[in-house]
């Protein structure tokens, strides 16, 4: 099967597994008992933030490969999962929020994984401001590889930084109902799924970019 | 030659030219002291005691007048064409970026040192009785925010926009490191224990880690 193919089975199924995840959230996981409704956007919360450190933690590990090898391919990797990784976590501050209002009693709190995930969108803005700066560089992917690096490195720090200058909110462990751990589960599954077909698209377009950027340049 | 002399060779070479401009030194240090005194307007240090409250802010004036001195160390090396003889000298590169971080403490230190002169002169900051745990807090915190500093102004000195993205870069990076500073000063201003701190250690941890960081990726910074 070709990358075209693949993404192709990726978005049908990500469509599909995101129905089903919808509707066991609305029709067949329980009300909770204390925060009500609200409490459902949990089933999107939660895994946005695993996809989105998931997709960080690649975007790391391709600039890494970058620098170490001098592939132009693992820029385009290392870009491509920064940016879906920011679409998430963005998706992450958005929801908590929102949750939060109703959970807390109020918008923001500056709790320790917020907090983290706030910044860690902070420093990756400043990333995709940078690459927005000096489009198509080798030298611009280089420095935003190093950032990318540094970021990473800093985001365990500040998370033990605030966890000491602030207040702990979140719960530490969560005992779910049956039904609720299913549609979990499959919510899970869903937006893991979801991601996947987002990195692969956005691969392909970045790959039709750099071709036409090199047609361009090879035209008279 | 010796990997110290190198070093030392660079950081003289900086440091004489940067007393020799006069500008960078001479903007920052303004552009600090301008930022205490609009401090105190927006504050009114008859209302609010600083001793308190002024921590927070005194690492704010560093943190931006910092990154204006910073943020122009390599741009002028690169425009003057001295970093490509530097990067083609057969010298290792991280004695490159020693040189150069050790002229961004000197000065940082230096900027500290004013400020806690003037806070104490205008806005009646008591540091004298516990300057030696102030300063060793300080020091600590200002290892790592030149060492950072020193490889985000490498890094930006050749994009466009760079004096833009410079602080945008830097300064969430650095977060873990203000709230240090800021709870260690304020410790300090109020006599409680420093040394012992847990604020102090995550400092040491931060430092090491992106000292070493800075050293080894600066190689790649750089990279023509």
């Amino acid at each position: 099967m070709n990358l075209r193919t693949w993404v192709r089975t990726l978005w049908g199924l990500a469509v599909v597994l995101n129905a089903a995840a919808l509707t066991m959230i609305f029709f067949y996981a329980p009300v909770e008992i204390q925060m009500g409704a609200v409490q459902k956007i949990f089933y999107y919360h939660v895994p946005s933030a695993i996809a989105g450190y998931v997709l960080l933690f690649l975007a790391f590990l391709f600039s890494i490969l970058y620098l170490w090898k001098d592939d132009p391919s693992y820029d385009l990797l290392a870009y491509t999962t920064a940016e879906v990784g920011f679409v998430f976590i963005t998706v992450v501050l958005v929801t908590g929020p929102i949750w939060g209002r109703s959970a807390w009693g109020k918008w923001w709190v500056w709790e320790p994984r917020l907090t983290s995930v706030l910044i860690l969108w902070l420093m990756y803005s400043a990333y995709f401001l940078l690459r927005l700066f000096s489009r198509h560089e080798a030298r611009a992917a280089r420095i935003a590889a190093v950032v990318a690096i540094i970021a990473f490195f800093d985001v365990p720090i500040v998370h033990k930084a605030i966890e000491w200058w602030g207040s702990i909110v979140h719960p530490k462990k969560v005992v779910l109902e049956p039904p609720m751990r299913q549609t979990f589960f499959v919510a899970m599954i869903a937006v893991f799924t979801l991601a996947a077909a987002l990195t692969l698209t956005r691969f392909m377009v970045g790959r039709a970019e750099e071709r036409r950027l090199a047609q361009r340049e090879a035209a008279p | 030659m010796n990997y110290l002399r190198v070093v030392a060779l660079i950081f003289a070479k900086d440091f004489r030219e940067e007393i020799r401009r006069k500008e960078n030194v001479i903007s920052s240090l303004l552009f600090a002291f301008l930022s205490l005194v609009l401090f105190a307007f927006a504050l009114d240090p008859t209302q609010v005691d600083l001793n308190q409250t002024g921590s927070g802010l005194l690492w704010l004036i560093i943190l931006f007048a910092g990154s204006l001195f910073m943020g122009a160390s390599f741009r002028k090396e690169m425009e003057t064409g001295t970093l490509h003889a530097l990067l083609l000298s057969p010298t290792d590169r991280s004695a490159i970026f020693l040189g150069k971080f050790l002229v961004n403490l000197v000065f940082l230190l230096f900027l500290e040192a004013l400020l806690l002169v003037f806070a104490f002169l205008l806005l009646d900051v008591q540091t004298g009785p516990v300057l030696v745990p102030l300063a060793a807090a300080w020091i600590a915190v200002t290892v790592g925010y030149a060492a950072l500093g020193t490889l985000f102004s490498a890094l930006i000195a050749n994009v466009r926009g760079g004096q833009v993205i410079y602080p945008i870069l830097l300064f969430p990076v650095l977060i873990p490191l203000i709230i240090a500073a800021a709870t260690l000063t304020q410790d300090a201003l109020a006599g409680r224990p420093v040394y012992t701190s847990q604020w102090l250690r995550l400092v040491a941890l931060f430092d090491t880690l992106f000292v070493t960081a800075s050293v080894f990726l600066f190689e790649y910074a750089v990279e023509e």
